[in-house]
């Protein structure tokens, strides 16, 4: 059971370190800009 | 020493007991790494979520005219908080999505796995089978398709979106049940979707109508007296599919029925799938994103790196799914796979010339037809089919041919199993914490506060007309502008007049206008000749608002010219940066008569007596409903009643 349950732990842990990775890169390569217009704002921009 | 796949029947009450809270700990894990700090005090505005404090159950059921959209999801926000604070329901809301959704999937897997019995599937304490539950669980609330309807503010067809593995298993007993217990199971497993409303219904219809039909009836079972009782036939189950629904849907359907409205064809190309990864849209749809919206696209979601390891997810899972379908048969496999296929179909439809043109010509004919316009909300049938078969790949994984034991092979299976399970979480990075604090909660301003209590405490009849002409807004209260409708147009106990036209801008830097659907907000438009760059009238005249019906105007937005200072006969109640409160003289104000109509409550007291009948005669609800048998296949007992 030991075992399994170390197993669990380095499974979730690679994909804890993934995830930190993944997100910085997010992080750097996005620039999320809200569509705004000067007085009105549209439902969305495609 | 417990073994990786687990065929045995070890673990007892405490792994009983692991099988049953393990789905909704997988479920609330997601909503808290999803939501964050959106579960935080206050109120969380963006696009189509607008949460107010005191939302007020007669403004929402007298609503607007047109087509009820905010039935009933509105109306049971406004009952819930009459007894508990509008921002910890909405938390509630947001966070029932995930929990529910996550549930509903992880408990579909055993489900599945059980219709082989216990030697050709899992026990449910295995560690292969709670990590294939977990897996399912975990990859259906969190996928793109989740991400970008959150991001839109879309709360209640996610509501919806969550009850569908639900309705799912339901939809599939009624093969195997009588047809009575059948049908008050369906109405249970229809809560979110009666909650989320007209587009969750729909979807709920797609997802699960061909399991429905589709389900294996030649399966008997047991009475508690030992009668055998086999499922009903194909057309018994598409009938009491459809009654339920109907049962569910009354609240909104009768209003629209009645309404006479019409919904504009330009929604076609407005609301049409778009791409939003390198693989363009056929492939943006099949990793579940494509949203029309751009701005509700997860942070790093259409990176190539990101989106290529994302599509590789999705091959695996639809892998998952033909393995687990060649294996175990389950009994919802080929319905949902139907639906997941039409669906597919479905939203693809708007992404082309002449998909656009067939549904807006569709939609001209009777706007019925209008929910089609988002194609995107219909790749739901292919989220779950996905999550469905990342489960069967990580039961794979732990070994569904492998021998006893916990070698190192095993283990090795395992530890991978465990990064498969959170690998959703690792593609889609933009999705946590609250979508990379894009989901933040707000405040009111203390002067939003003051003119509700004003409009509140005025006892003189009349509608308030909300300007600027514009539905959408721009709050920066979070410290940045976030898109969200204007919150005025539910703040006020009263019917407010606002413009429910919806404006969507495209590449070229052009803009389709959908027409709104109140027609009263259309007279009120052709009286006041908004400017259609500022969204404001030239001057304001009491006569002219009175004879509109209007008490009170209210300004919810920073603007300019401030020309109610020049205008004779307004009252100026309350004023901030961005909220002003006018009020128009009683002797002007010709107001019309605020009913509140009888069919929306005629059909939302039938929709809550069905669920309290559905729920009574099981003496359970949607939490403790139980997918799977107790006992191996053909031998779960039916309580005659």
């Amino acid at each position: 059971m030991i075992k399994v349950i170390a197993a669990c732990v380095i499974g979730a842990a690679l994909a804890g370190g993934a995830t930190f990775v993944a997100t910085s890169l997010a992080t750097d390569s996005t620039a999320t800009a809200e569509p705004v217009n000067e007085t009105l704002y549209n439902y969305g921009d495609r | 020493m417990a073994s990786a796949h687990g065929d045995g029947a070890g673990g007892g009450a405490a792994g009983r007991w692991t099988a049953r809270l393990l789905p909704w700990a997988v479920g609330l894990f997601a909503g808290v790494l999803a939501l964050g700090p959106a579960l935080g005090p206050g109120y969380v505005l963006r696009y189509d979520m607008v949460f107010v404090p005191d939302l007020s159950l007669g403004t929402v059921l007298r609503g607007a005219d047109g087509f009820p959209r905010a039935i009933p999801s509105d109306a049971v926000v406004a009952v819930l908080s009459s007894v508990l604070p509008g921002d910890v329901v909405q938390s509630l809301a947001l966070l029932a999505v995930f929990a529910v959704g996550g549930a509903g999937a992880a408990r579909l897997v055993p489900r599945a796995w059980y219709r082989r019995g216990p030697a050709g599937g899992p026990h449910t304490g295995a560690v292969g089978g709670q990590l294939a539950s977990a897996a399912a669980g975990l990859a259906y609330v969190w996928n793109p398709f989740v991400a970008e309807r959150l991001l839109l503010g879309q709360w209640a067809v996610l509501l919806g979106y969550a009850g569908l593995p639900w309705v799912v298993g339901a939809a599939a007993r009624l093969a195997a049940a009588r047809p009575v217990a059948g049908f008050a199971g369906l109405v249970r497993a229809l809560v979110p979707a009666a909650v989320g409303g007209f587009s969750s219904v729909v979807l709920t219809a797609l997802t699960a109508g061909p399991v429905a039909l589709g389900a294996d009836g030649a399966r008997e079972v047991r009475t508690g007296a030992g009668e055998a009782v086999r499922g009903g036939r194909w057309w018994v189950r598409a009938g009491l599919f459809a009654l339920a629904l109907a049962a569910v849907s009354l609240p909104w359907l009768l209003p629209s029925l009645s309404s006479g409205a019409d919904t504009d064809p330009a929604g076609a190309e407005a609301f049409a799938a778009r791409s939003d990864t390198p693989f363009g849209v056929v492939g943006s749809l099949l990793l579940l994103g494509g949203v029309w919206n751009s701005g509700a696209v997860p942070a790093g979601y259409g990176e190539p790196v990101a989106a290529s390891v994302r599509l590789v997810l999705c091959l695996v899972a639809l892998s998952g799914w033909v393995w687990w379908l060649c294996r175990n048969r389950p009994g919802f496999g080929t319905g949902l796979s139907a639906a997941a296929l039409m669906g597919f179909a479905l939203a693809l439809l708007g992404a082309t010339g002449p998909g656009r043109e067939l549904l807006a010509w569709l939609i001209a004919l009777w706007p019925g037809f209008g929910p089609l316009r988002d194609g995107q909300l219909y790749v739901a049938p292919l989220a779950l089919v996905q999550a469905l078969g990342l489960g069967a790949f990580v039961r794979w994984l732990t070994g569904g041919r492998a021998p006893r034991g916990a070698g190192t092979g095993v283990l090795w299976r395992v530890g991978v199993a465990v990064f498969a399970v959170l690998l959703p979480v690792v593609v889609l990075p933009g999705l946590l914490w609250g979508a990379g604090e894009r989901l933040v909660p707000v405040r009111y301003p203390g002067e939003w506060r003051a003119a509700q209590a004003a409009v509140a405490a005025d006892d003189r009849p009349g509608a308030v007309l909300v300007l600027p002409w514009n539905a959408y807004r721009g709050p920066d209260w979070s410290g940045r502008p976030v898109v969200v409708l204007d919150p005025a147009t539910k703040l006020f106990d009263r019917r407010t007049l606002w413009n429910d036209d919806l404006v969507v801008g495209t590449p070229g830097g052009g803009s389709v206008v959908v027409a709104g659907e109140d027609a009263r907000a259309d007279r009120v438009a052709r009286v006041l000749e908004p400017d259609p760059r500022t969204g404001m009238p030239e001057r304001l005249d009491a006569g002219a608002l009175g004879a509109l019906g209007v008490r009170h105007v209210v300004v919810s937005a920073p603007v300019d010219n401030q020309f109610w200072s020049e205008s004779e006969g307004l009252a100026v109640v309350v004023e901030g940066p961005d909220m002003v409160l006018l009020r128009v003289p009683e002797q002007h104000v010709r107001p019309d008569k605020a009913v509140i109509p009888g069919l929306e409550v005629t059909g939302g007291l039938v929709t809550v007596g069905a669920i309290i009948w559905s729920m009574a005669r099981s003496g359970s609800s949607l939490v403790f409903q139980r997918f799977g048998p107790s006992a191996g296949p053909g031998a779960r007992k039916e309580i005659p009643k």
